[in-house]
């Protein structure tokens, strides 16, 4: 027995399975997580090797050079990137989308193990790190404070962090910027000297002091004592009465010499929240956890911590991504619904009955409900992608179960009764209806294997709606019919249809007369064939033209009210100038932007510790870096890249400013890493290349849509390097690696050891005081003692030099490069292109060095390049499905006529809304494929039906047309009123997915047309002669029968 | 002895089981999914993509009074849509084992 037989025959079984998805779709969504996208794994490694002492171009050959040659033959690398710098060795190896990490870092590994020994003496083992975006930051908070300054770190530390830490699903909790406390004691050369010590002297002293001990038992009697020496300092100040050394007989404390300071870590980074100095403490999830949930959590926990913290504290949400989240989330459910009310009217329109509109309208959540189902089990996430794909999906899922419903109800209107009309009306149409699904998915499926970054977002998006899908079709078949036969009703004969109630004189009377009018239309279009295409094919062309003026983006980027700069003083420059600076700008942003601007959060400076911060992060004692938090877009009036260029206005007037760049959107949440176009230059010669990226920067400068342009190599900086006399130190006893241990620990400082008070830890160090090593002369004439005991000053076993050296050298491919990098907001990325294409090409370049265009623009190629491909895959399984179903290989190509003028609709809807053409839109058009084809394939069909059953070709064009009309409107209008509140939704992030819809909905609307008109059209030309052959033939086989 | 012979659209499949129930008929040779054509102007049945719909038939051998009711019936049920169509065609039985 067939399925929708069955089903007709056994409802309940029917329904409950129905009901049984329903369950467990319900049961799954509470189960979801939700996200602002699909979680990926960025797909590379960076493997980081320290070497301490070493400089970067000794890096570069003696470390770098080594691991990337063997880090290349890893499977499936794609790109190899490599940083030196001053001790420390930064391999980056990219590999495919997709590449499971897991396996590749154990490649890695197996290679690093290989060449640990070739690795020069004294390098670290290399660490290997991954980065996934779960390790985004999901919140951060700034923690301003007056009195508690100092010791805030602690504060927060003990009473915010840990906490935090215990809510489920945050991953971690760290703090950045907070004042270290630190004991300092500072000496200087002139007192040693005198009485005859050393920084190590006093050090091992201290240290020697500072210590608790186990000495034993002791058996007493009966009873066992344990014996202990407790010699740790309670407090600092019991330090100064160290004896640190004997001096004609006396002994020398330590305050003698030095000076004991209990206070905060000098200061080499500050940061402030509005102009009051903060610290800040950021959290991560854990993979897969839902940080709306998380963040709410957080906010509870902080209310009820606050209380207990000093008043002077106070918290600052400076970045919240479950906010924008919340938001973008709401919207797109808004849109969802208001795209439900808009179907449900449309069906009810045209289908003018409650009973058969609740049939139709069953099928949406039942099969969106799939999605959920779908994204239970493969552990996706509730985002912006799988929601607009429902909200997608939700005028398409209905089609089929219109076209079923449609026949069925044709049956009962011609008297029969519903049973036998569900399961008879059903079993003519039921492959007809998984044709056109087929279609869809032809489409949709392809786009599940696009590869690259685009691929993991797209990839929900084809699962979704493939899935949802044929859930819907097979609903149509079982759901739906066996529905009918439930709530469908035999109308008793001309009851309703004499008295014409307020529908049929209304609705039904519009339709006829819309009906009459295509006719009308048609019969004109097939007497002027000739006109007809001609007319249809020089819009085609026209609309290409407007190409032209489409601007194209990569992806729109949302508006999130946020902004970040980067600003470079003079290299050198102390942190506490880059922070009077700091405060000069922030003052003047403030005016600039007045009540729009929410806080800005400034760090200047470096945190040398800041480990991987830093990697992400340029810093320097010469750069702040500013992050900007205005008001959400719909309660201001100027865009964020306008508030960029205000910023960038602020910034010019500042000629103390070096350099700077401006990030509209940035922050934690910008999706695509680099959003610029990178002017790759690749070449050994530092000087070659400098000078070549000068005089490209300059020529590219003269365009004025080029911002921010940035040269990637910092200038080279100064640096005092001192070179040993290896003769005289062997003969003093001595080597290099002891006495730079010493000069570190006169300079750096030496952590003599450190203090305990109350279970924390504080590093006390021993060093010189500023005054005594502040100029080369003071280093040279640094002290220390020999084995023997004797005393030499530096200057006798070496001499202290000024060098240049280039602070980073990056290699791409193993060979050396720099970019010339210029920032992209809004602008027509191909034009910006074309322009630096044409500047670049004047520039003379020297021999060796080769010049390429990289950064997004790379991306956008290969991301456009992806999608046409997927064009063609889906047009040609799309033709493929067509030509099966019509066993027929011209009419494809009649029906695929519609699918140039769908894309002349993509390009005029986006030429009037002044949408980019990016990424999404072309998405957009590539969905349009299977929409359209799938109206032409119901026309076609019909016509094709209606010659078969005896009718002239004419005829049957007319009659099927006019039969058609309804239910191509009505699928298409579904479509496209489903899509029309994501184009004119203004909420939070509808940027991103604002130029599909615009593309689907001016494809469609316009193609429809089209389908309406040309595609019989087309069919009138094609079918003219193949009929009269067909019949023709057959009688010349039979022939002896005649 | 007389056998009627009653060809319809399957979408009158639960009606024809009425009637046979209605007038207690018992016995009958029933075929599913046969195809067909009206002489002059019915609609083909044949299953295919142009004609998709499908004819059931129906053959029963009643007694003489039985088969003017029966052929009652059945005109009731055409003229609640010709289009939809059903015919019933009346022969003797010469002999039954």
């Amino acid at each position: 027995m067939s399925i929708y037989k069955s089903a007709v025959k056994n409802p309940i079984t029917t329904a409950l399975m129905f009901v049984a998805v329903i369950i467990f779709g319900l049961y799954s969504f509470t189960k979801l997580s939700i996200d602002l996208y699909p979680e990926m794994e960025i797909p590379s490694l960076t493997v980081i090797t320290t070497y301490s002492g070493a400089s970067s171009v000794d890096i570069e050959t003696n470390v770098t050079k080594l691991i990337e040659n063997q880090l290349g033959a890893v499977q499936n690398v794609d790109e190899v990137y490599s940083t030196s710098q001053d001790n420390m060795s930064i391999v980056t190896i990219e590999f495919e989308w997709g590449e499971d990490l897991d396996e590749a870092t154990n490649n890695v590994r197996d290679v690093l193990d290989r060449i640990i020994d070739f690795l020069p003496e004294g390098t670290d083992r290399p660490q290997i790190y991954k980065f996934n975006t779960t390790m985004m930051p999901i919140m951060m908070y700034s923690v301003s404070s007056n009195e508690s300054y100092s010791g805030i770190q602690k504060i927060v530390d003990e009473q915010v962090v840990s906490p935090l830490k215990r809510i489920s699903g945050v991953g971690s909790v760290s703090i950045a910027g907070g004042p270290q406390r630190v004991v300092y004691v500072e000496t200087t050369p002139e007192k040693l000297d005198a009485y005859n010590l050393t920084v190590e002297q006093i050090g091992n002293a201290i240290r020697m002091e500072n210590l608790n001990m186990p000495a034993g038992n002791i058996r007493m009697g009966n009873e066992d004592y344990q014996l202990r020496v407790e010699g740790e300092f309670e407090e600092s100040v019991f330090m100064n009465d160290i004896v640190v050394g004997n001096y004609n007989g006396k002994s020398i404390f330590l305050k003698d010499v030095a000076l004991l300071r209990d206070t905060i870590e000098d200061l080499k980074m500050e940061s402030r929240t509005n102009g009051k100095q903060t610290m800040m403490f950021y959290i991560t999830k854990q993979s897969g956890s839902n940080t709306v949930q998380i963040a709410e959590q957080v906010k509870e926990e902080l209310e009820k911590i606050q209380p207990t913290l000093p008043k002077d504290i106070s918290f600052n949400l400076v970045f919240d991504s479950s906010k924008f989240i919340k938001n973008s989330i709401s919207g797109l459910s808004e849109a969802f619904l208001y795209a439900l009310i808009f179907v449900v009217l449309i069906i009810l329109v045209f289908l003018g009955r409650w009973r058969a509109t609740f049939i139709v309208v069953i099928t949406i959540p039942v099969s969106l409900i799939v999605a959920f189902i779908y994204l239970y089990v493969t552990g996706g996430t509730l985002n912006l992608i799988s929601l607009s794909s429902l909200s997608i999906a939700i005028g398409m899922v209905v089609d089929d179960a219109i076209v079923v419903l449609e026949n069925i109800t044709k049956h009962i209107e011609r008297g029969s009764s519903p049973r036998d009309s569900a399961t008879y009306g059903t079993n003519e149409v039921w492959l007809a209806v998984i044709a056109s699904a087929l279609v869809i998915i032809a489409v949709f499926f392809p786009l599940t294997l696009v590869g690259g970054q685009m691929g993991i977002m797209f990839q929900q998006f084809g699962y979704i709606i493939c899935l949802t899908i044929i859930v819907s079709t097979v609903a149509a078949i079982t759901l739906t019919p066996m529905m009918a036969s439930r709530l469908l009703k035999l109308r008793e004969k001309d009851a309703n249809r004499s008295k014409g109630g307020w529908y049929e004189k209304h609705i039904i009377s519009k339709l006829d007369k819309l009906d009459l009018f295509y006719e009308k239309t048609l019969r004109w279009a097939l007497n002027n064939k000739k006109k007809v295409i001609l007319i249809a094919f020089s819009i085609f062309v026209a609309s290409l033209f407007l190409l032209k003026f489409i601007p194209t983006t990569f992806m729109t980027q949302a508006d999130q009210g946020t902004a970040t700069a980067m600003i470079e003083l003079q290299r050198g420059t102390r942190v506490e100038v880059t922070a009077q600076v700091a405060r000069k700008i922030e003052a003047e942003m403030k005016e600039v932007f007045g009540d729009n601007l929410i806080y800005i959060a400034t760090t200047a400076g470096a945190n040398d510790e800041g480990g991987m911060t830093s990697l992400f992060n340029t810093t320097g004692t010469n750069i702040m870096n500013m992050s900007f938090k205005f008001v959400g877009k719909t309660e201001r009036d100027v865009s964020i890249e306008d508030m960029g260029n205000m910023m960038r206005d602020v910034l010019d007037k500042h000629p103390e400013i070096e350099n700077y760049t401006v990030t509209p959107n940035g922050g934690m949440m910008s999706m695509s890493g680099s959003n610029t176009i990178d002017i790759e230059i690749f070449g050994y010669d530092f000087n070659t290349t400098n000078k070549l990226a000068q005089e490209i920067k300059h020529s590219i400068s003269t365009i004025p849509e080029a911002r921010d342009i940035q040269i990637s190599r910092k200038d080279d900086k100064a640096q005092l390097q001192i070179e040993f006399n290896r003769e005289k130190l062997a003969q003093l006893g001595l080597n290099s690696a002891t006495v730079s241990n010493y000069i570190r620990n006169r300079v750096a400082g030496m952590t003599a050891s450190r203090l305990r008070e109350n279970g924390d830890e504080y590093d006390v160090i021993v060093r010189f005081k500023e005054e005594g090593r502040n100029t080369i002369s003071d280093i040279e004439n640094m002290t220390f003692m020999t084995p023997t005991g004797k005393k030499v000053k530096l200057s006798e076993v070496g001499e202290v030099k000024e060098l240049w050296m280039p602070p980073s050298i990056t290699h791409k491919g193993k060979e050396r490069y720099l970019t010339v990098s210029v920032k992209i907001d809004k602008q027509d990325i191909q034009a910006l292109v074309a322009e630096i294409n044409k500047k670049v090409d004047g520039v003379e370049k020297p021999k060796d060095v080769i010049i390429t265009i990289g950064g997004a623009y790379e991306d956008q190629m290969e991301s456009f390049g992806d999608i046409g491909l997927l064009m063609l895959v889906a047009i040609l399984l799309v033709f493929i499905v067509m030509a099966a179903q019509f066993e027929s290989f011209s009419k494809p190509f009649v029906i695929m006529f519609a699918i140039p003028f769908a894309f002349s609709g993509v390009l005029i809807a986006l030429f009037i809304a002044g949408t980019h053409l990016d990424v999404i839109a072309a998405i957009g058009a590539v969905m349009l494929i299977g929409i359209v084809v799938k109206n032409g394939i119901v026309l076609v069909d019909f016509i094709n039906l209606m010659r078969d059953r005896g009718y002239d070709v004419m005829e049957a064009i007319a009659i099927a047309g006019k039969s058609r009309l309804r239910p191509v409107l009505m699928t298409t209008l579904t479509t496209i009123l489903g899509m029309v509140p994501m184009a004119l939704s203004t909420g939070d992030g509808s940027e991103i997915w604002k130029p599909m819809a615009v593309a689907v909905i001016g494809g469609l609307t316009f193609s429809t047309v089209v389908t309406l008109i040309l595609v019989p059209t087309a069919y009138a030309i094609m079918a003219k002669r193949g009929e009269r052959d067909k019949q023709k033939a057959v009688r010349e086989e039979f022939k002896f029968l005649n | 002895m007389k056998s009627v012979f009653i060809v319809f659209n399957q979408s009158n499949t639960e009606r024809m089981e009425y009637i046979l129930d209605l007038l207690s008929i018992r016995g009958f040779t029933w075929w599913e999914n046969v195809q067909g054509r009206g002489t002059n102007d019915g609609e083909p049945r044949q299953g295919t993509h142009t004609w998709p719909e499908m004819n059931s038939a129906v053959m029963t051998v009643v007694s003489d009074d039985l088969v003017q009711a029966l052929l009652e019936k059945v005109k009731v049920l055409d003229a609640q849509n010709p289009e939809v169509g059903v015919k019933a065609f009346v022969w003797n039985i010469e002999q039954v084992v």
